[in-house]
């Protein structure tokens, strides 16, 4: 690996290898511009590090404490963003849809939210170029979108969770889908990265995949930049940045070790996630301007639903993801604005023993019978629209952690639309699993994904960065991750973060390459 | 009337896995210490108050074998590391404040409706103690600012948890996904395989 020294300036310091920061990282070093990540995680060697259990794997999850509050207050940990070279690439389960052209236009359409400054047509190419990169998975033609290019790999096998949903669907008349999964189903080679396996259902892509089936970036993205003459320097906690006259950043500030280093560099690239992106620019001031950094806090409507079912489903094999329906993207009967894709859903016994806590309640005799079922249990979940609200923001509360930095505080509370929209979808899965024969059928209202907290747009007042990722007061800070995105898309948001991490490098290099940087 | 499925393994089924050949280093190393390594001995965070997490997990999570598993002590010696979660309600103090008040608590409520220490109750009485707490408004002085709800949300999740993340735990729902080498080929709907050991009752 090519090692740069602090003193020396390099074109640019990526804050974070998740989504957002490891393919723009590969991107500008192939560029030719010399390029450090700072990563606040670890390097993990999955097939030795990685267990299939669960507390083993908590390793990978951002556990520096975060306080929510709200009339729906928001859990992290487990449900929300990892740590590691790699980001929450290292615990997503995989599943890769695109967005659709109309999650775009949400206020055109329905006159709520706000419309990105692009749509589907500028993201369409980086789209196709992921889905060939990565070796997602799925199926030859897929009904929902416009047209679009088979997937490169055929779709991986359905697990009983998957077989219920589809079932269920049938007998209603919903279509159903193998669904886009960045997971291999066969054996993939990808030149500066070479071959990687093909998935072995072992269903534990939320604790890490030891094989590295799994398109986590620390196995695509992360040796692709390494082979470009990419710097990732693990261990390192990014807390401030230092600045000239003009105001521009000249270095980035991270401890290491206990002890403060910085990297001097020309621009700096914020992808720290959508919660200590804004946490960092609210800490050291920067960026501001606007008033709206930390602020149109979203999260994907994510409710589950479980049932038991007279067959064994052993809801621990298999790709957890690996149905999909999106006829419910625009439901003709809505009340409310946007709309949901359905999913079948896997079930780890701990985390699903942790749901049924919070969820149901549930302990004692009661708990412990329900558990001898866990067997026979399968769930499916939405992933749906959310608006963006005055009362739902980050900000920085008077507690403070172990590095002496204020800890973040969000306030979520769900909306009219997220109300109505949810029990859309209760009734929907709820339908869904009848027909395919649930019993004691419960669901667990969750949401998932921190989304929106520097939000892009064309105008100034009203977002913290341009159409470009650049912060509108400071033009050699730019942001990718999910914190950018104007609004919440209707789907997982892993492949789009990835694509807009590509165009935001692309849009990097045509500046440079007109001298403009 | 269709049965309650009941997918128990025989006992020693995970010690068996564990022994075999289809279980990778990283995924045996981790169960093997849960299973054998008592929790490391610990300063006393809890203000003397393990014996009561103790009665408190015991109805939480209750027992029937000859080898109980310590949650409490796992849970304690969780709340030394200063590792947690990664959240918590901004309502609750931190841990394992939190954890003292609301054991405290718990005290207070047992006083209050039973005139006794909730490590003596009946276990009938004790589970009313906690419904009381777990329904948010139970009696007692320490309540008024620690929410009860929130408390008990919190710490129930920390002991189930805790308690399935053991083998033994694991073994009692009947759950071989440790068996992780290498990989599953028979994955659909009521498809077994080999591998999987059968459970007692289904
Ligand atoms: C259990 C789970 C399952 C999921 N499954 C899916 C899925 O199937 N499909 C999907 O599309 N999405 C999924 N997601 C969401 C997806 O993982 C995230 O949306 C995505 O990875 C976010 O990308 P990001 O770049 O915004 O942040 P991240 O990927 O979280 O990257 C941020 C990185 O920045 C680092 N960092 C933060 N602060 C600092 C600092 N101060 N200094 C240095 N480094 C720092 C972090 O350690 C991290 O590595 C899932 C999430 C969870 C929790
Ligand atoms: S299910 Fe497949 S992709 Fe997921 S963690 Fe297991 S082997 Fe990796």
């Amino acid at each position: 690996m090519r090692r740069y020294r602090p003193a020396d300036i390099v074109d640019a310091v990526v804050i974070g290898s998740g989504a957002g920061g490891a393919p723009l990282l590969a991107r500008l070093a192939a560029a030719g511009l010399s390029v450090v990540t700072l990563e606040a995680g670890r390097r993990w060697s999955p097939p030795e590090d990685f267990a299939t259990d669960e507390t083993e794997q908590n390793k990978l999850f951002w556990r520096d404490e975060r306080l929510t509050t709200g009339g729906t207050p928001l859990a992290f940990g487990r449900n929300n963003s990892g740590i590691g070279v790699g980001g929450s690439t290292l615990h997503y389960t995989a599943y890769t849809p695109r967005a659709q052209p109309d999650d775009f236009h949400l206020h055109h359409d329905f006159g709520v939210g706000v419309d990105w400054p692009f749509g589907y047509a500028e993201l369409a190419p980086y789209y196709d170029e992921l889905e060939a990169f990565l070796g997602v998975s799925g199926p030859s033609s897929y009904p929902w979108g416009p047209p679009r290019p088979a997937y490169p790999l055929s779709p991986l096998p359905l697990n009983g969770a998957a077989q219920l949903m589809a079932r269920g669907c049938d007998a209603l008349g919903f279509r159903t889908s193998p669904a886009a999964n960045a997971a291999l189903s066969a054996p993939y080679y990808q030149p500066s990265i070479g071959w990687r396996p093909a998935c072995t259902n072992r269903g534990f892509c939320q604790a890490g995949c030891s094989v590295g089936a799994k398109a986590s970036m620390d196995v695509t993205y992360i040796p692709l930049a390494l082979a470009r003459g990419a710097e990732v320097r693990p261990e390192c906690f990014v807390t401030g940045f230092e600045r000239d006259a003009s105001g521009a950043v000249t270095s980035v500030i991270y401890r290491r070790d206990g002890a403060d280093e910085r990297q001097r560099c020309r621009s700096v690239f914020l992808c720290a996630g959508a919660i200590e992106t804004p946490r960092l620019l609210l800490t050291t001031g920067l960026g501001n301007a606007s008033g709206q950094v930390g602020r149109n806090l979203m999260a994907h409507t994510g409710l589950q639903l479980w049932g038991s079912f007279d067959t064994a489903v052993r809801p621990y094999k298999g790709i957890p993801g690996a149905l999909i329906s999106e006829d419910h993207h625009r439901p003709a009967d809505a009340d409310f604005a946007g709309g949901y894709l359905l999913q079948s859903i896997g079930a780890m016994p701990v985390t699903y023993a942790g749901t049924v806590a919070r969820g149901r309640g549930l302990w004692g005799e009661a708990l412990t019978r329900h558990m001898r079922g866990y067997n026979h249990v399968a769930g499916i979940n939405i992933l749906g629209e959310c608006l963006p609200s005055p009362v739902n923001f980050i900000e920085l509360s008077d507690e403070t952690d172990a590095r002496g930095l204020p800890k973040p505080l969000a306030h979520f509370t769900a909306g009219e639309n997220e109300r109505r929209l949810t029990a859309h979808a209760d009734k929907t899965m709820r339908a869904i699993w009848q027909a395919a024969g649930a019993r004691d059928i419960w669901t667990f209202d969750r949401y998932a994904h921190i989304i929106g907290t520097c939000r892009m747009g064309d105008d100034p007042a009203d977002s913290v960065v341009d159409r470009d990722g650049r912060a509108h007061d400071l033009p050699n800070l730019i942001i990718c991750d999910n914190s950018v995105f104007p609004s919440a898309l209707s789907v997982n948001p892993a492949l789009t973060i990835m694509a807009l991490s590509l165009r935001t490098a692309d849009r990097f290099l045509a500046r440079v390459a007109q001298g403009d940087i | 009337m269709t049965r309650t499925p009941d997918h128990r393994y025989p006992v020693g089924t995970v010690q068996a896995l564990l022994d075999g050949e289809h279980v990778t280093a990283p995924t045996r190393a981790a169960l093997q210490a849960r299973l054998t390594d008592p929790p490391a001995a610990q300063p006393d965070m809890l203000g003397n108050r393990v014996g009561l997490l103790a009665a408190v997990c015991a109805r939480l999570v209750p027992q029937s074998g000859s080898a109980p598993v310590d949650v409490a002590g796992m849970l304690h010696a969780r709340l030394a590391t200063g590792v947690g979660d990664g959240w918590r309600y901004a309502d609750l103090p931190p841990d394992p404040l939190a954890w003292r008040r609301g054991l405290e608590g718990i005290g207070e409520t047992a006083q209050a409706m039973f005139d006794g220490d909730f490590t003596g109750l009946t276990a009938g009485d004790q589970d009313a103690v906690l419904h009381a707490v777990q329904a948010g408004s139970p009696a007692g002085e320490i309540w008024r600012e620690l929410p009860a709800a929130r408390f008990f949300e919190t710490l129930l999740a920390a002991v189930v948890e805790t308690y399935y993340a053991h083998p033994l735990a694991q073994e009692d729902i009947g759950y071989a996904g440790m068996a992780d080498a290498p990989g599953w080929q028979v994955i659909g709907l009521g498809e077994r395989e080999a591998r999987e050991p059968a459970g007692i009752v289904a």
